[in-house]
């Protein structure tokens, strides 16, 4: 038999104005149940808590309602007071009176009534409550980072200085993502590769991590604190024990012509390659679909010449499976390909190129040594025209939302362009500019008034070839949408930003949801920007959003101080408000009868498979079972279920049918 | 003469938008009509359908069921699954005859006080006006027949 | 008929299936369901147009699964249970073997597979007059249909023979039987027998194959069946799922589309 215990709070005159406190106290007293009615002026004072518990151990109550304001405000505050009062803290409801009752309606008897009636409910609730306990779930204290860029750099550096083994995968066979490929940062000016690579010697050195280049994740399984990892890493050909850098096999490879995709296609590299000489690890890869003895079994040139004997031809991918407690996604960004703009020619024009071959230009370390040159004839340009937002707010052929760094990184070519072309003449077309960073208004100012870039507020509407020169036909709204026509050496389309190629099938991976660009989802905007809806799954960088460098960063270590507090626990704990699959003595072993429909309903995979076997191991039933780690408690499956077999501890059927015949 | 007629709504909401929702109305004061019992759950997909029909056979003249926008789901996927119940359910009640001006749906906010007092007012002013639900009230009181 | 005998009696006799489910000879010109084990009795099964019972029901059963490997005459509904029940994980592969009736000819289907190749090329439609009358109850305002449905369902009897000839209501304990919370009143109650026909519905909203058994059943003659129909066209209509169409699971009401229209939520 309960014996339940309800609570009335005047709330000051909050509740007690409206409400007629001692009615409720009265009625309630008359409620089954019910052995102890009291009202008081503030429940959550001190003393009012000290009534509470005083109340508990001396009428010996097993269930305890407090009539006051909403759970919202205050259900920690009494399930702690009802647990120091000796009770299961989930054995303590509240009667939603303030915000719900007599803040939004009149004095008088309608009110007490319902005031009557939202007590009742809750007496009825607690009386089929079950203690629970919170739920403790192992942690392996592992991490994993996918994405070597800045962000995944930040995150393993950050998560291995806190003492946890890190492991790093990048799909590339080096670290440092597109920032290794830019020229200089702003607004510093900063060269890019010389911040970047003491990070990259750091990650590499650090006794904690483990660098996996060249590799891939090809299946994520298992749940917060325990997931299964398989990573293939795949074949580079070579024996990286024995590979000393020497770059012999570079030299002598005789397919020399590949277009390299560091430098954006700018320059050649062969068969055998590292990807830019700072590469971490300086190790090359066997590009097996150009090579001549994977194509056709000739050559071997490598293998014959290179003094270490480290080629090795017949390496096959491994497959490694690791143990690990969370996941950081940093797998970075792309740009908008130049062939998406019918208007800028396809891509046909040599000389239109995009914001990324622009640094590779600027680059000392790139193909030109740093020198604007047109790729179709290697001139240097007297005019360049910049061409911003291609792509980016454009509802009709590209994507609607702003790209975030192409103002300045388009201030930053025009500037570079005009240090090292004294005499060019460089124009930015642009819509609006975004400089909303820390210095970043000044940089951009600095580009206008000390390095004489023209700004012309209007869009580009067709950029065609003429004579070797590109013909750029724009407006000018600030002149009263004035025509502008300039023929430029070289044109740069500061293009949108998008997600990486394959962000839709590593989010299906990983369970982790997206939106319709594919950049990752946040589980909630505001407030938790870092983490996933998928529990233990953490974002970093750019794959969530358009984000500058600073930002990265910030947000890289954001997620993981996340790591590093889950972490901190031994175990991991979690509210017990989930849902549960019926077990019952033999023969029926559970209501459920394994049709799996649950399964495909609940947001979060917590349901899984479980046969039932009998002591000769043959199955006799297979049912449904919640993992208590994953599931939140949303109780999506609850309804789905037909037999009523998943129930919801905490919003259980019995209590909402309780609650709903009370009324 | 007898008191005039005031309807008992039932509302089923969920816990994080629309009872959040209902409490920004109670801190901003706006006042609604007195008659909706609110029962808190979790999450609309929560709501099974049976809760419906449950809150008219005990007596209920009107039913709410309210809980986040899509999208803004706590639980990411929970009111998706409960639009598409309350599609077909909703063609099922109809069909068989239950009439469905008494049952309102909606998404409310955790920032939407003043809708929800809208929605309220809204749906009791609309269930006064139709009466009671004898139809069904009269179902479950009729004993074996 | 003779294909249908002599394929038994193979079956049997090389005991590759361990019975046969089948139609037979009922009292007058009726079928009834039939269980044949011995080759010997092969001869009692009957096809022919009275044979439109779906029989997919009994492969739930666990007094007839208990037996081993089971044939079953199937008629195109059977058919689609099949393949609804094997989506539900109720049914294994190497447990079942279907012996379509098909435009007179026997058809052995050994997998789901070929089931579902099969069925692709039937057109499901319900019955003309049942569609008749699932028209002109929908062509009636609310009232009217209340009234229908209290006058339909006012002599219903609680007796479950349309849950238990239905293939798809195999849970070992029905909701209905579910006492704490007791969501249902289990006499035969007014309110009861429209919440009971009412979750039926819903529960089969999406999973069932539209055979009509369960009118059939029904020992008062209540149209049930229209009831799951709708229910199923609705889902059919609204989402593009039917019940029975593949082995795979795709259930329109545990899954949905972040742009589902509706224009009814406020």
């Amino acid at each position: 038999m309960s014996r339940v215990g309800v609570f009335i709070c005047h709330c000051g005159e909050n509740i007690a104005g409206t409400v007629d406190v001692a009615a409720v106290a009265k009625a309630a007293l008359d409620m089954p149940g019910v052995v102890h009615a009291i009202e008081y002026k503030y429940m959550c004072s001190d003393p009012g808590q000290t009534m509470l518990k005083d109340a508990i151990r001396d009428k010996r109550l097993d269930g305890v309602v407090v009539a006051a304001c909403s759970p919202r405000m205050h259900e920690p505050t009494f399930r702690r007071t009802a647990e120091e009062g000796g009770i299961n803290p989930y054995q303590c409801e509240m009667a939603n009176l303030r915000e719900h009752c007599s803040w939004v309606h009149e004095k008088g008897e309608p009110t007490t009534a319902k005031a009557v009636d939202l007590v009742r409910i809750q007496v009825e609730k607690v009386k089929r409550n079950h203690p629970l306990k919170p739920i403790r779930v192992p942690i392996t204290k592992k991490a994993l980072v996918l994405g070597g860029g800045i962000a995944g750099i930040q995150a393993a550096l950050d998560i291995a200085n806190t003492g946890s083994p890190v492991l790093l995968v990048e799909k590339s066979p080096s670290i440092g993502g597109h920032m290794s490929q830019l020229s200089e940062t702003f607004p510093t000016l900063d060269c890019s590769q010389c911040i970047l690579t003491p990070r990259m010697v750091e990650v590499a050195r650090h006794p904690l991590i483990t660098l996996y280049t060249y590799s891939e994740l090809e299946k994520l399984e298992g749940f917060i604190g325990n997931f299964k990892a398989t990573i293939r890493k795949k074949a580079r050909k070579i024996d990286e024990k024995l590979c000393n850098g020497c770059g012999v096999c570079q030299q002598k490879c005789p397919v020399k012509k590949i277009p390299d995709q560091f430098n954006e296609g700018l320059s050649n590299r062969a068969a055998i390659y590292v990807p830019f000489p700072q590469a971490v690890p300086n190790k090359p890869v066997i590009d097996l679909e150009n090579c001549t003895f994977f194509k056709s079994g000739k050559c071997k040139a490598c293998e014959k010449l290179c003094p270490t004997k480290a080629i090795r031809f017949d390496q096959e991918d491994q497959i490694e499976v690791h143990d690990v407690g969370a996941v950081v996604l940093a797998t970075g960004y792309k740009t908008m390909p130049v062939s998406n703009f019918s208007e800028y020619g396809y891509g046909k024009y040599k000389d239109v190129i995009d914001g990324m071959k622009f640094e590779r230009l600027a680059s000392a370390s790139g193909p030109t040594g740093g020198a604007i040159k047109r790729p179709s004839d290697g001139k240097t340009p007297e005019t360049i025209v910049f061409i911003a937002c291609a792509g980016s707010r454009d509802r009709l052929k590209g994507v609607p939302y702003c790209s975030k760094i192409c103002c300045m990184y388009t201030a930053k070519h025009a500037m570079l362009y005009q240090h090292k072309v004294h005499g060019g003449k460089a124009t930015i077309f642009y819509m609006d500019i975004r400089a909303a960073g820390k210095n970043y208004d000044e940089f951009v100012r600095r580009a206008v008034e000390e390095d004489g870039v023209k700004y012309v507020r209007g869009r580009v509407s067709r950029v065609y070839e003429d004579g070797g020169q590109l013909v750029v036909k724009g407006v000018d709204t600030l002149l009263g949408a004035e025509q502008v026509e300039i023929r430029a050496d070289m044109v740069v389309l500061a293009t949108a930003v998008q997600a990486q190629d394959g962000a839709e099938e590593l989010a299906q991976t990983l369970h982790v949801s997206y939106d319709p660009y594919k950049f990752f989802a946040e589980a909630h905007p505001k407030l938790r920007p870092v983490e996933t809806n998928t529990a233990g799954i953490f974002l970093a960088g750019a794959c969530q959003a358009p984000r500058d460098i600073p930002e990265t960063v910030a947000q890289a270590s954001g997620a993981a101080v996340k790591v590093a507090g889950l972490f901190s626990q031994p175990e991991l704990t979690r509210e017990p408000i989930i849902a549960v699959v019926d077990r019952q003595p033999p023969p029926v072993f559970s209501h459920c009868v394994g049709c799996f429909l649950c399964k495909s309903a609940c947001p979060y995979q917590a349901i899984e498979e479980e046969p039932i076997k009998n002591r000769n191991g043959d199955v006799l039933k297979v049912v449904a079972k919640v993992n208590p780690g994953l599931c939140q408690g949303c109780g999506t499956c609850v309804s789905t279920c037909r037999t009523k077999a998943i129930d919801l501890q905490g919003f259980s059927n019995e209590q909402v049918f309780a609650e709903l015949m009370s009324i | 003469m007898a008191d005039p007629f005031e309807p008992k709504m039932t509302a089923f909401v969920c816990n994080w938008c629309t009872y959040a929702g209902a409490d920004l109305t109670g801190t901003s004061r706006i006042k609604y009509q007195s008659n909706v019992r609110v029962i808190r759950l979790p999450c609309t997909g929560r709501i099974d359908f049976m809760l419906v029909m449950k809150a008219f056979s005990r007596g209920s003249d009107g039913v709410i069921i309210s809980g986040c926008h899509p999208n803004d789901c706590h639980y990411t996927s929970g009111n998706y699954h409960a639009r598409r119940r309350w599609m077909v359910f909703r063609d099922l009640m109809d069909f068989m005859g239950i009439d469905l001006r008494r049952v309102t749906f909606s998404w409310v906010s955790a920032a939407e006080g003043a809708k929800w007092a809208e929605l309220v007012n809204e749906a009791t002013n609309t269930v006064r006006a139709l009466g009671p639900y004898k139809e069904v009230q009269q179902l479950a009181v009729a004993g074996i027949d | 008929m003779e294909a249908l005998a002599s394929k038994a009696k193979e079956l049997l006799a090389a005991g590759t299936v361990k019975v046969v489910i089948g139609y037979g000879k009922g009292t007058g010109e009726s079928r009834r369901p039939i269980f044949v084990h011995a080759a010997e009795r092969a001869d009692d099964l009957v096809v022919d147009a009275g044979c439109v019972q779906n029989l997919a029901t009994y492969l739930t059963k666990s007094e007839v699964r208990a037996l081993g490997r089971m044939a079953i005459v199937a008629v195109p509904s059977t058919l689609r249970s099949i393949l609804q029940l094997a989506a539900e994980k109720q049914l294994r592969e190497e447990n079942v073997l279907a012996l379509a009736t098909i435009d007179g000819s026997i058809r052995e289907l050994a997998t789901f597979d070929a089931v579902e190749e099969t069925i692709a090329t039937i057109p499901d439609a319900i019955g003309e007059a049942d569609q008749k009358m699932i028209d002109k109850l929908t062509a009636m305002s609310v009232s009217e249909r209340r009234a229908f449905w209290a006058g339909e369902l006012g002599r219903c009897v609680k007796c479950y023979a349309c849950r238990a000839s239905c293939p798809m209501c195999y849970c070992e304990r029905c909701t209905m039987d579910c006492n704490r919370p007791q969501w249902i009143p289990v006499a035969s109650h007014a309110i009861g027998n429209l919440e009971y026909h009412m979750v039926r519905a819903m529960h089969l909203a999406g999973r069932c194959v539209q055979c009509g058994t369960c009118g059939a059943a029904c020992p008062v003659g209540i149209p049930v069946h229209l009831l799951t129909f709708f229910a199923e066209s609705t889902v059919r209509r609204q989402f593009g799922q039917k019940g029975g169409a593949s082995a795979k699971l795709d259930y329109a009401m545990s899954t949905f589309k972040p742009d589902d229209k509706e224009e009814f939520i406020r």
